[in-house]
Parts: structure tokens; sequence; C-alpha cells
């Protein structure tokens, strides 16, 4: 894992110093709300509808036990015992005392962690692949990249006050789990026609009022040109980006209006210019972020268990939960944070410290975050399969669904949000509960779902998304289905008139039985059998069908 | 069920302290609980109520007040808009987890379901 350096440190102790400072001037009455708000916001504390929120950043969802019992420490000492995890591989408390804030920063210190940039029009949180380094289908760990772009991004002078606020996601597969092309810049690293590492590069990727999938600016990007070529899309979007209006401030707009074209001359010019300059990488530089995320020292191991107690629920979630892994001999597990009428992305005091103590000793003290709410174990042995079951079930975290129809994307909704027009949560919940017993025959199904526009739950790239609305004071929701956030990303078409807060679960139970009775078979999958069949079934099932 | 009209408002702001979302009590207090509203209805009132807000926020004491349109039904205080019932009930989700939330729950007396009191049975 990354380790700060002396700079890193001194610099994140220094911004705690500063914003416990402005906590004092702002609770003393000497800087107004006005002047306080972006200085918060900068430090990742938003004032919600119940409390002040903490959104903490995860590097690209990347933490070690220690970090994940600091984290278990603050939800148990400052919060209310439990933390979220968000679709940003973020962690949010959503009850911590601003006069506490700076206390909370402190300890975040303690183990390299920081809110730094996890609000505001700067260049936020770095996301990247949640099997990254442990998976075999990647050509290499995109996280030494992740790494070197939130470095060159921290506090970036030029890039601070963007029109809007601006995401990086990196991918290092065909495989897309991070929905990289939803973001401001995707980036995929491969190998490039001359057999060297590098990136195909996409941009105007994102969600919200306005959902574009990305447009790929250039296919070959050498590694070695990976910031000069971010400086130029950056300085480009930071020129022409439009501040007149929030709404049309993103990348995606920017493009979408100039057309991806024109913003690829541009970019490349300014590349042109740039490009030899201080921001090429050296491959030292390359290899001495690597090295931090060298694998661990796996031992060779039989490629298959070789006893597996004779357990139905252990054998089902092995199916679900587990993924192969390159080293022969060992797997990647996924901790399902969605119990069956569970919140999602919520995990206890004691489930973070379980977790932290798991993988502590069954996976190279190694847990990953996932934008679909989700931990993850990435270096489990075959052999250790059955004692991090058990041990997860203990803790209340072995539900195997991952992929499932109950494996559902909520963002924290009305219950907790500002912004929000609807909860999320129990909608979420509902559903959870209501197609839980059908939903192996279901087979994967991604539901996805927003409280509002902003779309934080990913409604629009949803098998099934749902968006909530509000209508003359009370909850609505609208249905979209046929999206993705995987290599095959499509953006879902809205079903027709919305729903209310029952009529919404049972709509989706409408879709999934329509599908079941539809699809050619078992191995077609909804999104496929979407694709087959078009919306007319479903919309039938939904506004005709008695 | 006897409704009054609408147009009867009250005063919120999340405390500056803590963040916590407080309504303005008839003694003249910022109070955690709904019930204990002072209420405007008449447009003077409510008038007064949001120039208590605007000083009460130049003193530091809170942040974003607002006025709330209520009904006041049987006696209790019921925001108008779901919003406003969430924030002051507290996150429905906290009532029954592992259960869900039944859409109907933020229409419970909010005096039953505080989600401190929940907190603190839980405990
Ligand atoms: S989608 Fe809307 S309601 Fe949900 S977390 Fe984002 S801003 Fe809040």
């Amino acid at each position: 894992m990354y380790r700060y350096d002396e700079f890193d440190a001194a610099f994140v102790r220094q911004r705690v110093a500063q914003f416990r400072d402005q906590v004092e001037r702002r609770t003393s009455g000497e800087l107004t709300e006005d002047e306080f708000r972006p200085l918060r916001l900068m430090n990742g504390v938003y004032l919600q509808l119940h409390a002040y929120m903490l959104r903490i950043a995860i590097p690209y969802g990347t933490l070690s036990s220690r970090q994940m019992r600091k984290l278990a420490h603050i939800a148990r000492t400052y919060d209310r015992g439990t933390g979220h995890f968000t679709t940003r591989q973020n962690l949010q408390f959503n009850w911590p005392k601003l006069t506490e804030i700076p206390d909370i920063l402190d300890e975040l210190a303690e183990v390299e962690m920081h809110a730094i940039q996890t609000s505001g029009n700067c260049i936020r949180n770095v996301t990247a692949d949640h099997f990254a380094g442990a998976t075999g289908d990647e050509v290499a760990d995109p996280r030494p990249y992740a790494e070197i772009i939130r470095q060159w991004s921290s506090l970036h002078p030029e890039f601070s006050f963007l029109p809007r606020k601006f995401k990086v996601a990196v991918i290092a597969s065909e495989h897309d789990r991070a929905a990289m092309q939803l973001h401001d810049i995707g980036l995929h690293l491969k190998r490039l026609q001359d057999g060297r590492l590098g990136f195909a590069v996409y941009v105007g990727g994102g969600m919200g009022r306005t959902p574009f999938v990305a447009k790929k600016i250039r296919d070959e990007l050498p590694e070695e040109d990976l910031l000069s070529y971010l400086e130029a899309i950056l300085r480009v979007y930071n020129l022409q980006g439009r501040r007149d209006n929030k709404f049309k401030a993103r990348i995606k707009i920017l493009i979408h209006e100039a057309g991806i074209e024109a913003i690829r001359a541009e970019v490349e010019e300014e590349w042109q210019r740039i490009r030899g300059g201080a921001l090429k990488l050296p491959a030292e530089e390359i290899a001495r972020i690597a090295a931090y995320f060298k694998p661990p020292g796996f031992e060779t191991r039989p490629a298959k268990a070789a006893l597996r107690p004779a357990d139905r629920a252990f054998d089902r979630w092995v199916t679900r939960n587990t993924h192969v892994h390159k080293q022969p001999g060992y797997a990647i597990v996924t901790v399902s944070l969605k119990p069956i009428g569970g919140v999602p992305g919520d995990a206890s005091a004691a489930q973070m410290d379980a977790v932290a103590d798991i993988a502590e000793r069954y996976s190279f003290d190694e847990v990953r975050v996932t934008h679909e709410q989700n931990l993850v174990l990435p270096h489990v042995s075959l052999g250790d399969l059955w004692e991090v079951y058990r041990a997860l079930k203990e803790a209340d975290l072995a539900e195997s669904n991952a992929g499932l129809a109950t494996d559902i994307i909520a963002c924290p909704g009305l219950d907790y949000c500002a912004l929000a027009n609807a909860r999320s949560i129990p909608i979420a919940q509902r559903i959870s509960e209501r197609l839980a017993p059908r939903q192996d025959e279901i087979g994967d199904l991604k539901i996805k779902i927003s409280g509002c526009i902003n779309a934080c739950g990913h409604h629009h790239v949803g098998h099934i998304g749902i968006l909530g609305v509000e209508k003359r004071g009370e909850e609505h929701y609208q249905l979209l289905l046929g999206g993705s956030g995987a290599e095959d990303a499509a953006i879902g078409n809205i079903t027709g008139p919305g729903f209310g807060p029952d009529g919404i679960v049972d709509a989706v139970e409408k879709v999934v039985d329509r599908y079941l009775e539809l699809r050619s078979g078992p191995d077609e999958p909804f999104l496929a059998a979407y694709g087959r069949l078009g919306a007319a079934p479903f919309k039938e099932a939904l506004y005709v069908a008695a | 069920m006897s409704k009054r009209a609408t147009g009867s408002s009250i005063l919120t702001a999340n405390r500056l302290s803590d963040g916590r979302a407080v309504f303005l009590d008839f003694e003249g207090a910022w109070n955690e609980s709904i019930d204990v509203a002072l209420v405007a209805r008449a447009s003077q009132e409510i008038a007064e109520l949001e120039a208590r807000g605007a000083f009460d926020a130049a003193q530091n004491l809170v942040v974003e007040p607002y006025l709330v349109e209520v009904r006041e039904t049987e006696g209790r205080l019921m925001p108008v808009r779901q919003r406003e019932r969430v924030r002051a009930g507290g996150p429905s989700v906290l009532d029954d987890v592992p259960g869900y939330a039944a859409p109907e729950t933020a229409r419970v007396p909010l005096a039953e379901r505080r989600t401190d009191r929940v907190l603190e049975e839980a405990a």
C-alpha cells in the first residue's frame, strides 16, 4: 500500500491545524457561515438534513486493517456507531459534531487518511477497479496511476476552483467494475500497439441531471504522458467550461456542446505544448510508486480448495461472493454490505473491526471498498475460505448476494441528504425483502436508487433504476430500465409515469416477473433480455396489464 | 380528521455546534423537538419568526434558518412537505433496522419516533 512520505504527512497535519483554527473562529463568531462554508466543504464537511456529515476519502478504495479499525473507532467515539460506504469508494459519517471534526481529522491523519477534496469544484477522490492487483483479467495494477493522479491533483493550484467537480476513474481490465465511462475522465490502462503500457482516455461521462456515457478522446496514450495529457484536458475545461450555469458546468456539457472533435483538437494542441515538460513521468517514478502496490507474498497453493465442508450456505456464498484471483490457490472475496432488508452500504463499528481482523489474518492486511457499496477482501487463500466465511457470518456479513437483485445501490436519500426529494433507503429495503426469496432464480440484476436527480445512487445505469422526485410535497419515483455502468455502459430509459412509495416496489416486481416470463432461459440475463425485447413488454406489464 | 387550512409556519435551522435540526420553541429557545415549536399563523407573526431566525444566525447560534409550513392536526404539528416530516422525525431507517420503514412511518406521531429515543433504547 502507498505510505505517506514526510511531505504528505506534514501537509495533512498542517491542514488539520488550519481547519481546527477555522472551526474555532466560526464558533466564536469571527467567521460568518458564508465565509466558513467553502472552508468546511474543502475539508469534506457538509451540513445535511439532521446534522453535519463528514466525507472521508478512501483513495482508489484501498484500506489497511489499521485504517479500517480507525474508522470503526471514529464511528464509535464521534458518531452513532455506523459508517456509510458510498458509490465513490468513500466513507460518510452522518452525525459528527462540528466542534469535534478537527479531532476526527487528527485521528485520521494518524493512519494517513483525510477528507480533503471530497467536496467542492476540484478533482475528487480518484477511484479504481476494486479488484485491482488481484484479478487475473487486468494488464497491470491500475492503482499506482490512481496514486500518481492523486498526488498531482491534491491542492493543484490551477485546478482547485474548476467550473464544477471533477471525477476520475482508472481501470486496467476489459471488464469495467468502476463505471469508468461515467466519469469526467475515465482511464483504461492497456497494452498499446507497440506493447508498452498506456491508456485509452475517455472524457465527458457523468450522471446527474444530464447523463452521458464518456467519449473516447484518445485511444493510445503512453503512460509517461499521463499527467501532461490530463493537465491539457483540465486546462481546456477550466478555461471553457461554463461558470454561468451550475447545471451546465460539467465537462460533459462542454463536450456535448462543442463536440468531441473540437475539444480533442484543443486538448492535443495544449498537450503538444506541454508534453515534454515537467509533467513527463520518468519510468523510475512510476516504478517507485508501483513498488508500494507490489503483490503480497503469495504462497504456492493448490489451485482448488482441497476440502470444502458440506454446507450449502457456504457453497452458495463461495459461488456468489468469490471471484477468480490471478494467483492460483487464492480468491477475491466480496463482503456484502447488503443484508436482506438492511441499509445498503452501512457497516457498524463492530463490523468494521471484524473486517479489519479478518483482513489482517486472511487477506494480507488489505480491504477494498467498491463503488457498489460493498467491501472486498482481495487476497484470500482458498484453504481459508471456510474460516473467512464463518468469521463474516459471525459479524452478520456473509450475505450471499453479490451481483444479485438484493445487492442494491442506494444513496442516503431523504433520510439524510439535504438535497434529496425522496427516500432511497426504505425503498431499497423493501425491494430487497420482496425479491430475496427469488434472487437466485432472477440471477444477475443491478438495481440502483437515487433520492434526487444528482444521481449519487447511479440510477441512470441501473439495469433497473429508480429516481426519487417530489410531487406536491410527497415522495414519488420514476422507473428506468436498460442502463449499465459496466463495459457496455448505457443510460436507462424512463418507463413512463412514476409511482408512489408503495407502487414503486410493485412496479419493480412486475418488471422482474415479466423478465422471468419472457427470458429465453436462465442464461439470458435481464439486460440481454431487455436488449432483445425492448421496453414494450415491460411497459405493458407496468401500465396496461391488470 | 380535522385539518386547518395551510399557512401556519414554524421556524427551523441547524444548530451551529453540532448541526442538529432544531425548531424555535414557544420559550424562544432552539429545541430538537418539533412538538414544542412556536407556530406563526398571521403574516406579522411569520415576519417576526423570520427576523428572529436571521438574528440568531447572526449571533452564530444556528445556521440556515427557514420557515416550514405545517398543518395543525388534532393538536399535533405536521409539516406539509415529506422532506420536513423526515427532517423533524429523524431518519426513518433508524426506526426499525434491520427491517424497513414503511412510507407511513413519517406519519406516526413524531414524538413516538424520535431518533434519540430509538437509539437510547437500542443502546
Ligand atoms: S442523489 Fe441526491 S438525494 Fe441522493 S445523495 Fe445524491 S444529492 Fe443526495
